[in-house]
Protein backbone atom coordinates (compact mmCIF):
# COMPACT_ATOMS: atom_id res chain seq x y z
CA UNK A 1 0.00 0.00 0.00
CA UNK A 2 3.22 2.16 1.01
CA UNK A 3 3.45 2.38 -3.08
CA UNK A 4 0.20 1.44 -4.47
CA UNK A 5 -1.60 4.58 -2.26
CA UNK A 6 1.02 7.00 -4.54
CA UNK A 7 0.63 5.22 -7.71
CA UNK A 8 -3.39 5.22 -7.31
CA UNK A 9 -3.45 8.51 -6.90
CA UNK A 10 -1.50 9.30 -9.46
CA UNK A 11 -3.95 7.62 -11.87
CA UNK A 12 -6.52 9.58 -10.65
CA UNK A 13 -4.95 13.22 -10.70
CA UNK A 14 -2.94 12.46 -13.70
CA UNK A 15 -6.41 11.35 -15.61
CA UNK A 16 -8.37 14.08 -13.82
CA UNK A 17 -6.07 16.69 -15.89
CA UNK A 18 -6.09 15.06 -19.01
CA UNK A 19 -9.77 14.25 -19.08
CA UNK A 20 -10.57 18.04 -18.01
CA UNK A 21 -8.13 19.43 -20.73
CA UNK A 22 -10.70 17.90 -23.64
CA UNK A 23 -13.92 19.28 -21.78
CA UNK A 24 -15.46 22.23 -21.41
CA UNK A 25 -17.64 20.35 -17.90
CA UNK A 26 -18.13 22.78 -15.43
CA UNK A 27 -16.99 19.86 -12.92
CA UNK A 28 -13.62 19.12 -14.50
CA UNK A 29 -12.89 23.05 -14.58
CA UNK A 30 -13.20 23.39 -11.01
CA UNK A 31 -11.13 20.44 -9.97
CA UNK A 32 -8.37 21.59 -12.34
CA UNK A 33 -8.57 24.91 -10.45
CA UNK A 34 -8.56 23.72 -7.24
CA UNK A 35 -5.81 21.10 -8.24
CA UNK A 36 -3.83 24.78 -9.62
CA UNK A 37 -4.78 26.04 -6.45
CA UNK A 38 -3.01 23.39 -4.45
CA UNK A 39 -0.33 23.47 -6.30
CA UNK A 40 0.50 26.80 -5.83
CA UNK A 41 0.02 25.96 -2.01
CA UNK A 42 2.19 23.14 -2.50
CA UNK A 43 5.14 25.42 -4.10
CA UNK A 44 4.76 28.17 -1.64
CA UNK A 45 5.74 25.59 1.27
CA UNK A 46 8.78 24.19 -0.74
CA UNK A 47 10.05 28.17 0.14
CA UNK A 48 9.52 26.85 3.51
CA UNK A 49 11.36 23.98 3.24
CA UNK A 50 14.36 25.53 0.75
CA UNK A 51 15.21 27.26 3.73
CA UNK A 52 15.37 25.61 6.02
CA UNK A 53 17.27 23.20 4.21
CA UNK A 54 20.06 26.43 3.90
CA UNK A 55 19.94 26.68 7.19
CA UNK A 56 20.68 23.07 7.74
CA UNK A 57 23.25 22.77 5.34
CA UNK A 58 25.07 26.03 6.58
CA UNK A 59 24.75 25.45 10.44
CA UNK A 60 25.79 21.72 9.54
CA UNK A 61 29.21 23.50 7.85
CA UNK A 62 30.02 25.96 10.27
CA UNK A 63 29.73 22.97 13.00
CA UNK A 64 31.56 20.84 11.27
CA UNK A 65 34.42 22.70 9.72
CA UNK A 66 34.08 22.05 6.80
CA UNK A 67 36.08 23.53 4.00
CA UNK A 68 35.04 27.20 3.14
CA UNK A 69 33.37 27.23 6.11
CA UNK A 70 33.48 30.47 7.19
CA UNK A 71 31.16 31.36 4.02
CA UNK A 72 28.73 30.03 5.70
CA UNK A 73 28.60 32.59 8.24
CA UNK A 74 28.09 35.05 5.33
CA UNK A 75 25.03 33.53 3.60
CA UNK A 76 23.01 33.15 7.18
CA UNK A 77 23.61 36.34 7.79
CA UNK A 78 22.58 37.91 4.05
CA UNK A 79 19.60 35.53 4.85
CA UNK A 80 18.43 36.96 8.40
CA UNK A 81 19.28 40.24 7.19
CA UNK A 82 17.21 40.54 4.36
CA UNK A 83 14.56 38.38 6.53
CA UNK A 84 14.82 41.18 9.03
CA UNK A 85 14.82 44.34 6.71
CA UNK A 86 11.78 42.99 5.49
CA UNK A 87 9.93 42.27 8.75
CA UNK A 88 11.02 45.38 10.47
CA UNK A 89 11.08 47.99 7.87
CA UNK A 90 8.53 46.05 5.05
CA UNK A 91 9.36 45.57 0.90
CA UNK A 92 8.51 49.70 0.03
CA UNK A 93 11.69 51.55 0.51
CA UNK A 94 14.03 51.25 3.82
CA UNK A 95 16.69 49.01 3.97
CA UNK A 96 15.27 45.83 2.35
CA UNK A 97 15.09 47.97 -1.14
CA UNK A 98 18.29 49.26 -0.17
CA UNK A 99 19.68 45.94 0.15
CA UNK A 100 18.21 44.71 -2.95
CA UNK A 101 19.10 47.37 -5.35
CA UNK A 102 22.67 48.23 -3.61
CA UNK A 103 23.75 45.07 -2.93
CA UNK A 104 21.97 41.98 -4.39
CA UNK A 105 21.55 43.16 -7.88
CA UNK A 106 25.05 44.24 -8.37
CA UNK A 107 26.46 41.36 -6.86
CA UNK A 108 24.33 39.74 -9.70
CA UNK A 109 25.00 41.67 -12.20
CA UNK A 110 28.80 41.11 -11.68
CA UNK A 111 28.60 37.90 -11.68
CA UNK A 112 26.94 37.54 -14.92
CA UNK A 113 28.91 40.35 -16.46
CA UNK A 114 32.28 37.81 -15.57
CA UNK A 115 31.04 35.50 -18.59
CA UNK A 116 31.98 38.12 -21.23
CA UNK A 117 35.40 37.68 -19.76
CA UNK A 118 35.50 33.98 -19.58
CA UNK A 119 33.56 33.70 -21.98
CA UNK A 120 36.29 35.80 -24.62
CA UNK A 121 38.82 33.50 -23.46
CA UNK A 122 37.28 29.92 -23.71
CA UNK A 123 36.42 30.65 -27.55
CA UNK A 124 40.06 32.00 -28.07
CA UNK A 125 40.98 28.79 -26.91
CA UNK A 126 38.45 26.36 -27.97
CA UNK A 127 37.24 28.04 -31.55
CA UNK A 128 40.50 26.21 -33.69
CA UNK A 129 39.81 24.69 -37.01
CA UNK A 130 41.10 21.22 -36.34
CA UNK A 131 38.24 19.61 -38.07
CA UNK A 132 35.60 19.89 -40.81
CA UNK A 133 32.91 19.59 -38.07
CA UNK A 134 34.66 22.39 -35.64
CA UNK A 135 35.39 24.69 -38.76
CA UNK A 136 31.76 24.44 -39.51
CA UNK A 137 30.84 25.48 -36.03
CA UNK A 138 33.71 28.41 -36.04
CA UNK A 139 32.04 30.02 -39.27
CA UNK A 140 28.90 29.57 -38.20
CA UNK A 141 29.34 31.27 -34.86
CA UNK A 142 32.10 34.00 -35.96
CA UNK A 143 28.89 35.06 -38.67
CA UNK A 144 26.07 35.45 -35.39
CA UNK A 145 28.49 37.01 -33.69
CA UNK A 146 29.10 39.57 -36.37
CA UNK A 147 25.43 39.65 -37.28
CA UNK A 148 23.81 40.04 -34.37
CA UNK A 149 25.31 43.34 -33.91
CA UNK A 150 25.30 46.46 -35.51
CA UNK A 151 28.77 46.58 -37.26
CA UNK A 152 27.51 43.21 -39.10
CA UNK A 153 25.04 44.73 -41.26
CA UNK A 154 27.77 47.27 -42.40
CA UNK A 155 29.61 44.10 -44.28
CA UNK A 156 28.81 42.46 -47.40
CA UNK A 157 27.61 43.71 -50.88
CA UNK A 158 25.81 42.90 -53.70
CA UNK A 159 25.54 39.52 -55.17
CA UNK A 160 22.91 39.16 -58.30
CA UNK A 161 21.08 42.15 -57.65
CA UNK A 162 20.70 40.53 -54.08
CA UNK A 163 22.01 42.98 -50.53
CA UNK A 164 24.09 40.48 -48.77
CA UNK A 165 25.56 40.86 -45.22
CA UNK A 166 26.87 39.18 -42.32
CA UNK A 167 23.88 39.91 -40.87
CA UNK A 168 21.33 38.36 -43.69
CA UNK A 169 23.84 35.09 -43.57
CA UNK A 170 23.45 34.82 -39.50
CA UNK A 171 19.47 35.56 -40.26
CA UNK A 172 19.26 32.97 -42.40
CA UNK A 173 21.30 30.41 -39.50
CA UNK A 174 19.07 31.20 -37.13
CA UNK A 175 15.80 30.97 -39.25
CA UNK A 176 16.72 27.79 -41.37
CA UNK A 177 19.81 25.52 -39.59
CA UNK A 178 19.03 26.68 -36.53
CA UNK A 179 15.08 26.47 -36.59
CA UNK A 180 15.32 22.85 -38.14
CA UNK A 181 17.79 21.74 -35.25
CA UNK A 182 15.49 23.39 -32.69
CA UNK A 183 12.20 21.93 -34.15
CA UNK A 184 13.64 18.30 -33.81
CA UNK A 185 14.82 18.95 -30.51
CA UNK A 186 11.37 20.35 -29.08
CA UNK A 187 9.60 17.69 -31.13
CA UNK A 188 11.79 14.79 -29.72
CA UNK A 189 11.51 16.71 -26.03
CA UNK A 190 7.70 16.68 -26.89
CA UNK A 191 7.33 13.26 -26.90
CA UNK A 192 9.46 12.30 -24.43
CA UNK A 193 7.19 13.66 -21.96
CA UNK A 194 4.39 12.72 -23.33
CA UNK A 195 5.65 8.83 -23.20
CA UNK A 196 7.06 9.60 -19.49
CA UNK A 197 3.58 11.30 -18.43
CA UNK A 198 1.62 8.43 -19.82
CA UNK A 199 4.07 5.50 -18.11
CA UNK A 200 3.70 7.90 -14.79
CA UNK A 201 -0.33 7.80 -14.98
CA UNK A 202 -0.20 3.87 -15.57
CA UNK A 203 2.01 3.21 -13.22
CA UNK A 204 4.77 1.95 -15.39
CA UNK A 205 7.19 4.90 -14.32
CA UNK A 206 7.94 4.95 -10.31
CA UNK A 207 11.03 6.49 -9.78
CA UNK A 208 9.50 9.98 -8.46
CA UNK A 209 8.31 7.80 -5.18
CA UNK A 210 12.37 6.99 -4.58
CA UNK A 211 14.45 3.51 -4.17
CA UNK A 212 11.94 0.51 -3.58
CA UNK A 213 11.79 -0.93 -0.14
CA UNK B 1 58.58 30.26 -27.66
CA UNK B 2 57.65 30.29 -31.62
CA UNK B 3 55.93 32.96 -32.42
CA UNK B 4 53.15 31.27 -33.58
CA UNK B 5 53.17 29.46 -30.52
CA UNK B 6 52.25 32.89 -29.01
CA UNK B 7 49.53 33.62 -31.18
CA UNK B 8 47.94 30.00 -29.48
CA UNK B 9 48.70 30.88 -26.13
CA UNK B 10 48.22 34.73 -25.38
CA UNK B 11 47.53 35.33 -21.64
CA UNK B 12 44.03 35.17 -20.23
CA UNK B 13 44.99 38.52 -18.51
CA UNK B 14 45.92 40.28 -21.50
CA UNK B 15 42.17 38.95 -23.22
CA UNK B 16 40.77 40.42 -19.68
CA UNK B 17 42.43 43.95 -20.33
CA UNK B 18 41.44 43.78 -23.88
CA UNK B 19 37.81 43.32 -23.12
CA UNK B 20 37.70 45.58 -20.55
CA UNK B 21 38.59 48.28 -22.99
CA UNK B 22 36.40 47.33 -25.36
CA UNK B 23 33.21 47.36 -23.53
CA UNK B 24 34.16 50.96 -21.68
CA UNK B 25 36.03 52.85 -23.85
CA UNK B 26 32.68 52.58 -26.70
CA UNK B 27 30.50 53.46 -23.58
CA UNK B 28 32.70 56.76 -22.45
CA UNK B 29 33.25 57.59 -26.50
CA UNK B 30 30.09 56.55 -28.45
CA UNK B 31 30.96 55.74 -31.95
CA UNK B 32 27.20 55.91 -33.06
CA UNK B 33 26.57 52.57 -35.10
CA UNK B 34 23.79 52.74 -37.48
CA UNK B 35 20.91 50.39 -36.03
CA UNK B 36 18.71 48.69 -38.42
CA UNK B 37 15.33 47.27 -37.56
CA UNK B 38 14.72 43.33 -38.03
CA UNK B 39 11.35 41.74 -38.68
CA UNK B 40 11.44 40.82 -35.33
CA UNK B 41 11.53 43.96 -33.69
CA UNK B 42 9.06 44.94 -36.23
CA UNK B 43 6.76 42.41 -34.99
CA UNK B 44 6.90 43.16 -31.29
CA UNK B 45 6.52 47.08 -31.97
CA UNK B 46 3.50 46.51 -34.29
CA UNK B 47 1.77 44.67 -31.42
CA UNK B 48 1.87 47.60 -29.26
CA UNK B 49 1.47 50.42 -31.55
CA UNK B 50 -1.58 48.24 -32.97
CA UNK B 51 -2.92 48.56 -29.02
CA UNK B 52 -6.16 51.16 -28.74
CA UNK B 53 -6.01 53.79 -25.72
CA UNK B 54 -7.67 51.81 -22.38
CA UNK B 55 -6.71 48.51 -23.68
CA UNK B 56 -5.09 46.29 -20.83
CA UNK B 57 -1.90 44.42 -21.69
CA UNK B 58 -0.04 41.74 -18.65
CA UNK B 59 3.65 42.52 -18.32
CA UNK B 60 5.80 39.84 -17.27
CA UNK B 61 8.79 40.70 -15.99
CA UNK B 62 10.81 37.13 -16.28
CA UNK B 63 14.27 38.17 -15.26
CA UNK B 64 16.50 38.79 -12.40
CA UNK B 65 19.47 41.42 -11.44
CA UNK B 66 21.88 39.07 -13.21
CA UNK B 67 20.87 39.74 -16.94
CA UNK B 68 19.34 43.15 -16.25
CA UNK B 69 21.79 45.11 -18.50
CA UNK B 70 20.21 43.42 -21.14
CA UNK B 71 16.50 43.52 -20.26
CA UNK B 72 16.04 46.66 -18.72
CA UNK B 73 15.83 49.23 -21.94
CA UNK B 74 13.49 46.70 -23.09
CA UNK B 75 10.70 46.57 -20.46
CA UNK B 76 11.56 50.54 -19.95
CA UNK B 77 11.27 51.38 -23.65
CA UNK B 78 8.25 48.65 -23.93
CA UNK B 79 6.37 50.37 -20.86
CA UNK B 80 7.41 53.70 -22.47
CA UNK B 81 5.44 52.63 -25.58
CA UNK B 82 2.56 51.64 -23.68
CA UNK B 83 2.17 54.43 -21.46
CA UNK B 84 2.78 56.78 -24.29
CA UNK B 85 -0.26 55.09 -25.98
CA UNK B 86 -2.77 55.31 -22.62
CA UNK B 87 -2.45 51.60 -22.46
CA UNK B 88 -3.17 50.17 -18.84
CA UNK B 89 -0.45 47.70 -18.18
CA UNK B 90 -0.80 44.25 -15.46
CA UNK B 91 2.39 43.56 -14.29
CA UNK B 92 4.24 40.26 -12.35
CA UNK B 93 7.46 38.79 -11.95
CA UNK B 94 7.60 35.09 -11.92
CA UNK B 95 11.08 35.50 -10.31
CA UNK B 96 11.67 36.84 -6.25
CA UNK B 97 14.35 39.05 -7.23
CA UNK B 98 12.60 40.77 -10.13
CA UNK B 99 10.15 42.19 -7.95
CA UNK B 100 12.18 45.51 -7.19
CA UNK B 101 13.63 45.32 -10.62
CA UNK B 102 10.02 46.08 -11.73
CA UNK B 103 8.77 47.62 -9.17
CA UNK B 104 11.27 50.11 -9.57
CA UNK B 105 11.00 50.72 -13.60
CA UNK B 106 7.16 50.67 -13.57
CA UNK B 107 7.36 53.44 -10.96
CA UNK B 108 10.18 55.39 -12.82
CA UNK B 109 8.38 55.37 -15.99
CA UNK B 110 5.05 55.73 -14.64
CA UNK B 111 6.27 59.08 -13.33
CA UNK B 112 7.73 59.71 -16.66
CA UNK B 113 3.68 59.73 -18.15
CA UNK B 114 2.02 60.87 -15.15
CA UNK B 115 0.21 57.52 -14.84
CA UNK B 116 -1.55 56.65 -11.43
CA UNK B 117 -1.04 53.08 -9.63
CA UNK B 118 -4.33 50.91 -9.39
CA UNK B 119 -6.10 52.82 -12.41
CA UNK B 120 -3.15 53.23 -15.01
CA UNK B 121 -1.14 50.17 -13.90
CA UNK B 122 -0.70 47.41 -11.29
CA UNK B 123 2.05 45.43 -9.93
CA UNK B 124 0.80 41.75 -8.64
CA UNK B 125 4.44 40.90 -7.55
CA UNK B 126 5.77 37.18 -7.43
CA UNK B 127 4.15 34.42 -7.13
CA UNK B 128 6.44 31.24 -6.63
CA UNK B 129 4.66 29.10 -8.94
CA UNK B 130 5.19 30.24 -12.23
CA UNK B 131 3.47 27.34 -14.21
CA UNK B 132 0.36 27.44 -12.32
CA UNK B 133 0.36 30.93 -12.40
CA UNK B 134 0.27 30.88 -15.99
CA UNK B 135 -2.54 28.59 -16.03
CA UNK B 136 -4.84 29.84 -13.32
CA UNK B 137 -4.57 33.55 -14.99
CA UNK B 138 -6.41 31.99 -17.43
CA UNK B 139 -9.54 31.21 -15.16
CA UNK B 140 -9.20 34.03 -12.64
CA UNK B 141 -6.40 36.90 -12.50
CA UNK B 142 -7.93 37.24 -8.43
CA UNK B 143 -7.76 34.01 -7.63
CA UNK B 144 -4.61 33.68 -8.33
CA UNK B 145 -3.23 37.20 -7.09
CA UNK B 146 -5.79 37.69 -4.01
CA UNK B 147 -3.06 40.41 -3.34
CA UNK B 148 -1.11 42.60 -5.23
CA UNK B 149 2.56 43.50 -4.52
CA UNK B 150 1.75 45.60 -1.24
CA UNK B 151 -0.75 43.39 -0.02
CA UNK B 152 -3.86 45.05 -1.27
CA UNK B 153 -6.88 42.77 -2.34
CA UNK B 154 -6.92 43.01 -6.20
CA UNK B 155 -10.88 43.22 -5.44
CA UNK B 156 -10.16 46.79 -4.45
CA UNK B 157 -8.12 48.15 -7.45
CA UNK B 158 -9.96 49.55 -10.00
CA UNK B 159 -8.28 48.29 -12.84
CA UNK B 160 -8.55 45.17 -11.90
CA UNK B 161 -12.43 45.29 -11.77
CA UNK B 162 -12.06 44.89 -15.43
CA UNK B 163 -9.04 42.08 -15.82
CA UNK B 164 -10.74 38.55 -14.83
CA UNK B 165 -9.08 36.42 -17.74
CA UNK B 166 -6.77 36.28 -20.19
CA UNK B 167 -10.18 37.71 -22.58
CA UNK B 168 -9.47 41.05 -20.86
CA UNK B 169 -5.86 40.98 -21.85
CA UNK B 170 -4.97 42.48 -25.34
CA UNK B 171 -1.47 41.58 -25.55
CA UNK B 172 1.26 40.10 -23.40
CA UNK B 173 4.74 40.91 -22.88
CA UNK B 174 7.01 38.48 -21.58
CA UNK B 175 10.66 40.08 -20.89
CA UNK B 176 12.41 37.38 -20.14
CA UNK B 177 15.63 35.76 -19.35
CA UNK B 178 15.15 31.90 -19.28
CA UNK B 179 12.30 29.95 -20.86
CA UNK B 180 9.25 31.43 -19.76
CA UNK B 181 8.68 33.26 -22.79
CA UNK B 182 8.22 29.76 -24.58
CA UNK B 183 5.92 28.76 -21.69
CA UNK B 184 3.60 32.11 -22.22
CA UNK B 185 3.23 31.28 -25.54
CA UNK B 186 2.73 27.12 -24.92
CA UNK B 187 0.37 28.11 -22.22
CA UNK B 188 -1.25 31.58 -22.70
CA UNK B 189 -0.96 31.68 -25.89
CA UNK B 190 -1.94 28.06 -27.33
CA UNK B 191 -4.72 27.14 -24.32
CA UNK B 192 -6.27 30.47 -23.66
CA UNK B 193 -5.39 32.07 -27.09
CA UNK B 194 -4.16 35.52 -25.68
CA UNK B 195 -1.17 37.12 -28.29
CA UNK B 196 2.68 37.18 -27.15
CA UNK B 197 5.18 38.76 -27.82
CA UNK B 198 8.43 38.93 -25.74
CA UNK B 199 11.93 40.54 -25.26
CA UNK B 200 15.09 37.69 -24.46
CA UNK B 201 18.59 37.82 -24.07
CA UNK B 202 20.74 37.21 -26.80
CA UNK B 203 21.16 33.74 -25.77
CA UNK B 204 17.60 33.20 -25.29
CA UNK B 205 16.26 34.70 -28.59
CA UNK B 206 18.06 31.72 -30.64
CA UNK B 207 15.50 29.47 -28.89
CA UNK B 208 12.26 32.16 -29.87
CA UNK B 209 12.72 31.80 -33.87
CA UNK B 210 10.58 28.45 -33.73
CA UNK B 211 8.10 30.18 -31.86
CA UNK B 212 8.44 33.51 -34.15
CA UNK B 213 8.11 31.35 -37.05
CA UNK B 214 5.39 29.80 -36.77
CA UNK B 215 3.10 32.83 -35.43
CA UNK B 216 3.58 31.92 -31.51
CA UNK B 217 5.19 34.67 -30.78
CA UNK B 218 4.78 37.11 -34.01
CA UNK B 219 7.16 39.86 -32.90
CA UNK B 220 10.27 39.62 -30.13
CA UNK B 221 13.39 41.68 -29.00
CA UNK B 222 16.82 40.00 -29.02
CA UNK B 223 19.31 40.67 -26.69
CA UNK B 224 20.60 44.24 -26.67
CA UNK B 225 20.48 44.75 -30.41
CA UNK B 226 16.89 43.63 -30.37
CA UNK B 227 16.41 46.54 -27.38
CA UNK B 228 18.58 49.14 -29.41
CA UNK B 229 16.19 48.50 -32.31
CA UNK B 230 13.02 48.96 -30.79
CA UNK B 231 14.41 51.93 -28.60
CA UNK B 232 15.05 53.32 -32.35
CA UNK B 233 11.43 52.59 -33.52
CA UNK B 234 10.24 54.34 -30.47
CA UNK B 235 12.22 56.99 -30.80
CA UNK B 236 13.73 57.40 -27.16
CA UNK B 237 17.18 56.49 -27.49
CA UNK B 238 18.68 54.36 -24.46
CA UNK B 239 21.34 51.93 -22.96
CA UNK B 240 20.08 49.92 -25.44
CA UNK B 241 21.48 51.90 -28.66
CA UNK B 242 24.49 52.80 -25.74
CA UNK B 243 25.03 49.16 -25.46
CA UNK B 244 25.31 48.74 -29.12
CA UNK B 245 29.02 50.73 -30.19
CA UNK B 246 30.15 48.88 -27.21
CA UNK B 247 28.74 44.73 -28.21
CA UNK B 248 30.12 45.68 -31.50
CA UNK B 249 33.66 46.03 -30.46
CA UNK B 250 33.96 43.34 -27.96
CA UNK B 251 32.40 40.87 -30.59
CA UNK B 252 34.93 42.18 -33.19
CA UNK B 253 37.95 41.90 -30.35
CA UNK B 254 36.51 37.92 -29.56
CA UNK B 255 36.69 37.55 -33.43
CA UNK B 256 40.29 38.69 -33.72
CA UNK B 257 41.36 36.84 -30.83
CA UNK B 258 40.02 33.55 -32.33
CA UNK B 259 41.44 34.34 -35.75
CA UNK B 260 44.68 34.91 -34.15
CA UNK B 261 44.62 31.75 -32.07
CA UNK B 262 43.88 30.08 -36.02
CA UNK B 263 46.64 31.35 -37.89
CA UNK B 264 48.93 30.49 -35.24
CA UNK B 265 47.50 26.90 -35.08
CA UNK B 266 47.83 26.39 -38.60
CA UNK B 267 51.64 27.70 -38.96
CA UNK B 268 51.82 25.43 -36.30
CA UNK B 269 50.34 22.39 -37.85
CA UNK B 270 52.13 23.69 -41.15
CA UNK B 271 56.06 23.44 -39.08
CA UNK B 272 54.77 20.22 -38.09
CA UNK B 273 54.37 18.48 -41.30
CA UNK B 274 57.69 20.29 -42.34
CA UNK B 275 59.63 18.65 -39.68
CA UNK B 276 58.50 15.35 -40.17
CA UNK B 277 58.82 15.74 -43.81
CA UNK B 278 62.67 16.40 -43.00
Amino acid sequence: MKRQGPVLLAFIIGMLMLIQFFTPNPLFLRIYNLFLDWKQVVLGCTLILGTWSLIRHHTRKIERKQENWQYSYVTLIGLAAMVLAALIWKTEGGPYTWMFQNMQVPMQSTMFSLLAFFVASASYRAFRARTFAATLLLIAGAVVMLGRVPVGALIGGSIGGHEVTVSTVADWILNVPNLAAKRGIMMGVGLGMTATAIKIILGIETTYLGKSD
Amino acid sequence: MAFYDRMMKIDRRIIYLCMTLAVALPLIAPIGMPVQVSDETRGFYDHIEDLEAGDIVLFSFDYEGDVMAELNPMSIAALRHLFRQDVRVVALTTYAGGTGIAQGILERVAAEYDKHYGTDYVFLGYNPDWSGTILRLGESFKATYPADQFGKSTREIPLMQEVETYDDIALLISIAGSALSEYWAIWAGGRYGVTVVSGNTAIQAILIYPYYNAGQIPGFLGGLKGAAEYEKMVGKPGLGIKGMDAQSVAHLLMLSFIVVGNIGYFLSRRHEARLKRE
